[in-house]
């Protein structure tokens, strides 16, 4: 009887592991399946791509085990297409990602913490916080980058440690993230980075400083303006130019009258575009005074760039 | 006091001594190379700031040292250009052949392989003589050596790592991610899947083993036969162009040779082989050696990769005609090498695919010395190479290139490809055959014309350079083409003199996409650029590419993201040195150095006029400095060096 008993009890167990495993099948199938549309990248199929990844992300949950077993691809369109499903999906799609930060494969964990940043999920902030350190830099720059994009403060120390990173893809990561965190006690180390050997960091590193306090970030550039550095001082008067105190003001005049004409220019240029209608007069004894030519071409330039309206706020 | 003085007196001298030796020493900076400086430190880039990491994908052991330095520093690639195009000596074209076989070095190679040195015994005369003149026997006696034993041994040494079905793959699947059949445009998106997943297993099982072959001894051995046998040839050629009797010895033989008795013995006479006359001469098959002293000759040529060998054919002149009734025939080098010499008339040269200049793990070179000449065939041709180098040398003449697919100046994994046009009004047309399903309905692939291929993201690409020198020359292509590249690759062409017109629809005259490299440099000239999109300076995904205009009147068309843009971090530069030039865009929102956001950060693009009244369409304006509304990008027009007022105004 007992041994009755066991055959059934091992019979049923093979059904529902046989009944499971038929399951697995038939969702990975149709994953599968969808999923060859949703990444093709062909342009007469492209009607038919968003259809196929919004089937799949209603699956949800459930089907988050295996798109991430699909972020080993080597295709860059099925990689991208696991990512914006995975954004679809949201945030039931969090818990199995943050599970996955802790694979072996490290290109796999970088791809898993761009889709935590672009879900958006506080529930990730501390899964993220665990990678944040990885050896591998595609990792640490991904993860950096989600803590910006999550905006969590408990991801400050993270971001505003990997300001250092040797790296300067993270550090760029880092400095993006800086100004998404608004980290106020990261701006005189991201003034620093404004003279930053990589141009993704320094420019990077200006857009996160007029998002922070300007009071602060002003003492801090004017306190920079004469580094050795001269990309310190040549972005510092782009950023006055944007804070457009009276100090800021004063600081530019300053600059204006260097001894190098480059650094001239800048400072001109900064202060062109902090007052489009000239109601401090500069523009014609700076003109009258100036006599590089280069100099004077790149601030009547200017003039007439904010006079027809077509001046360059992202820089 | 006085010893005082004397220090003083050593120490200026010494000063003197110095500055006079930093002044020699210095070399004057190009006026582009001023041009991208200034421009750059008005945006607030420095030149440094364009540098691409070889650690930003995986790294591959395909890729090329010369591709991952000039990703290092892509700035330098201009000067670049300018080494290949002093490459070439007239008449010489194993200079050439020498210099493109050091850019195949290896990232990490250390040391390159050499041909088999044949020994004493190898070299043993096995043949009786058939022609009595010293010099024949002398060039077929050359041609015997490497014909017979260095070239084949070369090969067996450059294979020797691989298994028989390792060598079947590479005759085989390998050749079939080179080959686009046109019946793919009406397979369904299931069909396409399953296809793009086969050249994924394909590329896969590359990439088990594709690192351990090296084709250096095949290349080294094709160099080294043209470094001995052509002053050997010029001899015979001399005597063959002073016609009449001279030209009789030369085919002059030793004697009667009975019918039953086999000319395999007799040098010049062994099965393959075929010296012919002064007059009409047809040869049709597989050959291994052709030596043919004149006259209006047909060559219908076969090759089967099967059963590879060296092929060398040599023709001193007339009209001829050179058809390739398969593929891989025709200066072809497959597994071996396949060289091509003729040196007058205005001749035909109709390949199949893998032909006219291809080298597929092999050296293929094809060298034209004069005439008008026409060049047809279909895909990887016209100056090829994958594993190996695929030259086409043309020294003058009125010539017509056109291909369909990866020709004209291409090089795909630890391959070169190079068309190096010396004289005359060229055209070259490249596409028209095989659609771009990614992207049109009605557009083709040309993925030629100084173009570099990789495969994203498994193996680094290789060479593709087209030069033209001299004539009023016509580029015509459809997408990817004209200096350009995709995976770490180099794409280059640069054309010297002439009123030139650059014709393409994407991705050309200066393109890069997905770490690689590309540059169109034209030096004179009022020259005519049109396109669409994505070209005349565009990088994008970590690429740099560069379009430089040196001289001349010249007229840019496209309509968007092209003339100096940078897309998801890559860089995009367009310079124009000097002249009176016109720019005309369609899109003012993504062109005149753009540079667009990716990765949360942007990219460069740079738009560069040194001198000339010029006219634009968009964002450029004459005598201006500007900024686009982008990350980060901008422009200048300006008078680099002011005009002479006493000059300018002269009546």
């Amino acid at each position: 009887m007992k041994n009755v008993i066991n055959i059934v009890f091992v019979g049923l167990v093979c059904l529902l592991a046989g009944a499971r495993a038929d399951g697995q099948t038939m969702l990975e199938k149709r994953i599968d399946s969808l999923f060859v549309i949703a990444s093709s990248g062909e342009v007469k199929f492209q009607a038919m791509v968003k259809p196929a990844e919004d089937s799949i992300a209603a699956l949800g949950a459930n089907a988050v085990p295996h798109l991430v077993e699909k972020l080993e691809t080597k295709s860059p369109r099925e990689r991208l297409a696991v990512i914006n499903i995975l954004k679809k999906i949201g945030s039931p799609a969090v818990p199995y990602l943050v599970t996955a930060l802790g694979f072996n494969k490290g290109l796999v964990v970088e791809r898993v913490a761009w889709a935590l940043g672009d879900i958006k999920d506080t529930a990730a902030t501390n899964g993220l916080l665990t990678v944040a350190k990885h050896p591998r830099w595609q990792v640490r720059e991904q993860t950096i980058g989600a803590l910006g994009r999550i905006g969590d403060a408990r991801g400050i120390d993270a971001v505003a440690e990997a300001l250092d990173d040797t790296i300067m893809l993270v550090r760029k990561a880092a400095t993006v993230a800086a100004g998404q965190l608004k980290i106020n006690s990261a701006i005189p180390r991201l003034v620093h980075l404004l003279g930053d050997s990589f141009y993704g960091v320094r420019m990077t590193a200006l857009a996160a400083l007029t998002e922070m306090d300007s009071a602060h970030t002003l003492r801090s550039v004017i306190d920079s303006m004469g580094s050795m550095n001269e990309l310190v001082g040549n972005l510092g008067c782009s950023l006055l130019g944007k804070i457009r105190t009276d100090s800021a003001r004063q600081v530019l005049l300053a600059q204006s009258r260097a001894v190098d004409p480059k650094r001239r220019a800048h400072a001109a240029v900064a202060l062109v575009l902090a007052d489009p209608t000239d109601q401090t007069n500069f523009r014609a004894s700076f003109l009258a005074a100036e006599t590089d030519r280069f100099t004077r071409l790149k601030v009547e330039s200017a003039i007439a760039s904010v006079t027809n309206g077509q001046t360059a706020e992202s820089q | 006091m006085k010893s005082v003085q004397t220090i003083l007196m050593v120490s200026f001298l010494g000063c003197a001594i110095m500055a006079q030796d930093s002044t020699l020493t210095e070399k004057p900076l190009a006026p582009e190379q001023i041009g991208m400086a200034h421009l750059m430190e008005y945006l607030n880039l420095t030149t440094d700031d364009i540098t691409y990491r070889s650690d930003y994908t995986e790294p591959d052991s395909f890729r090329l040292k010369i591709v991952a330095d000039l990703m290092r520093r892509p700035l330098d690639m201009i000067n670049y250009t300018k080494e290949i195009r002093t490459r070439y000596s007239a008449g010489q074209p194993e200079i050439l052949a020498g210099m493109l076989f050091q850019d195949l070095q290896g990232e990490y190679q250390t040391k390159r392989g050499n041909a088999y040195p044949p020994s004493a015994d190898d070299l043993q005369a096995h043949y009786d003589l058939y022609y009595s003149n010293l010099y024949m026997n002398q060039v077929l006696s050359r041609a015997a050596n490497y014909i017979n034993v260095i070239i084949p041994r070369s090969t067996e040494s450059a294979l020797a790592g691989l298994t028989a079905k390792q060598r079947a793959f590479l005759r085989n699947e390998f050749k079939e991610l080179l080959v686009t059949h046109e019946e793919e445009e009406f397979l369904s998106v299931e069909g396409l899947d399953s296809l793009e997943k086969v050249e994924e297993k394909y590329t896969d099982t590359l990439v088990t083993f594709g690192a351990r072959i090296n084709t250096d001894p095949i290349l080294a051995a094709g160099i080294s036969f043209l470094r001995e046998f052509m002053p050997e040839l010029m001899t015979v050629k001399a005597m063959a162009d002073s016609g009449g009797q001279t030209r009789e010895r030369l085919l002059n033989n030793v004697g009667y040779i009975p019918n039953n008795v086999s000319t395999e013995k007799y040098l010049g006479k062994q099965s393959g082989w075929k010296i012919g006359g002064p007059g009409r001469d047809i040869y049709s098959g597989d050959y291994t050696f052709i030596l043919d002293l004149g006259g209006d000759d047909i060559y219908e040529l076969s090759y089967d990769p099967a059963k590879p060998h060296p092929v060398i054919i040599i023709d001193l002149g007339g009209n001829d005609s050179y058809t390739g009734i398969t593929d891989f025939a025709i200066a072809s080098g497959c597994y071996s090498v396949g060289i091509l010499l003729d040196f007058a008339g205005d001749d035909l040269y109709r390949g199949k695919s893998f032909s006219v200049g291809s080298g597929y793990f092999g050296m293929g070179l094809l060298y034209d010395a004069n005439g008008d000449d026409r060049y047809d065939g279909d895909t990887h041709v016209q100056g090829a190479g994958s594993y190996g180098m695929g030259i086409v040398i043309d020294e003058s003449g009125r010539d017509i290139y056109n291909a369909a697919l990866f020709a004209q100046g291409f090089g795909f994994i630890k391959g070169a490809g190079i068309i190096y046009d010396g004289d005359g009004a060229d055209s070259y047309y490249a596409g028209g055959k095989y659609k771009d399903i990614l992207r049109y309905d009605e557009h083709y692939l040309s993925m030629s014309q100084g173009f570099g291929y990789g495969l994203r993201p498994w193996t680094s690409g290789g060479l593709g350079y087209l030069i033209d020198l001299k004539g009023n020359d016509s580029y015509y292509s459809d997408i990817f083409a004209q200096g350009a590249s995709y995976w770490w690759s180099l794409g280059m062409l640069y054309d010297s003199a002439g009123n030139d017109n650059y014709q393409s629809y994407q991705y050309a005259q200066g393109a890069a996409t997905h770490m690689t490299l590309g540059i169109l440099v034209d030096e004179f000239g009022h020259d005519v650029y049109f396109g669409k999109g994505l070209m005349q300076g565009v990088g994008h995904d970590y690429s740099c590419a560069i379009m430089l205009d040196r001289h001349g009147n010249d007229t840019y068309t496209a309509y968007d993201l092209s003339q100096g843009a940078g897309s998801a971090n890559g860089a995009g530069i367009q310079i124009d040195n000097e002249g009176d030039d016109r720019y005309f865009i369609k899109n003012p929102n993504n062109t005149h150095g753009f540079g667009d956001t990716r990765r949360d950060f942007g990219s460069i693009g740079l738009f560069i006029d040194l001198s000339g009244l010029d006219q634009y369409t968009g964002f450029g304006k004459d005598n201006f400095y500007w900024k686009t509304e982008s990350r980060w990008g901008g422009g200048m027009d300006i008078e680099l060096h002011p005009k002479d007022s006493v000059q300018a105004n002269k009546p």
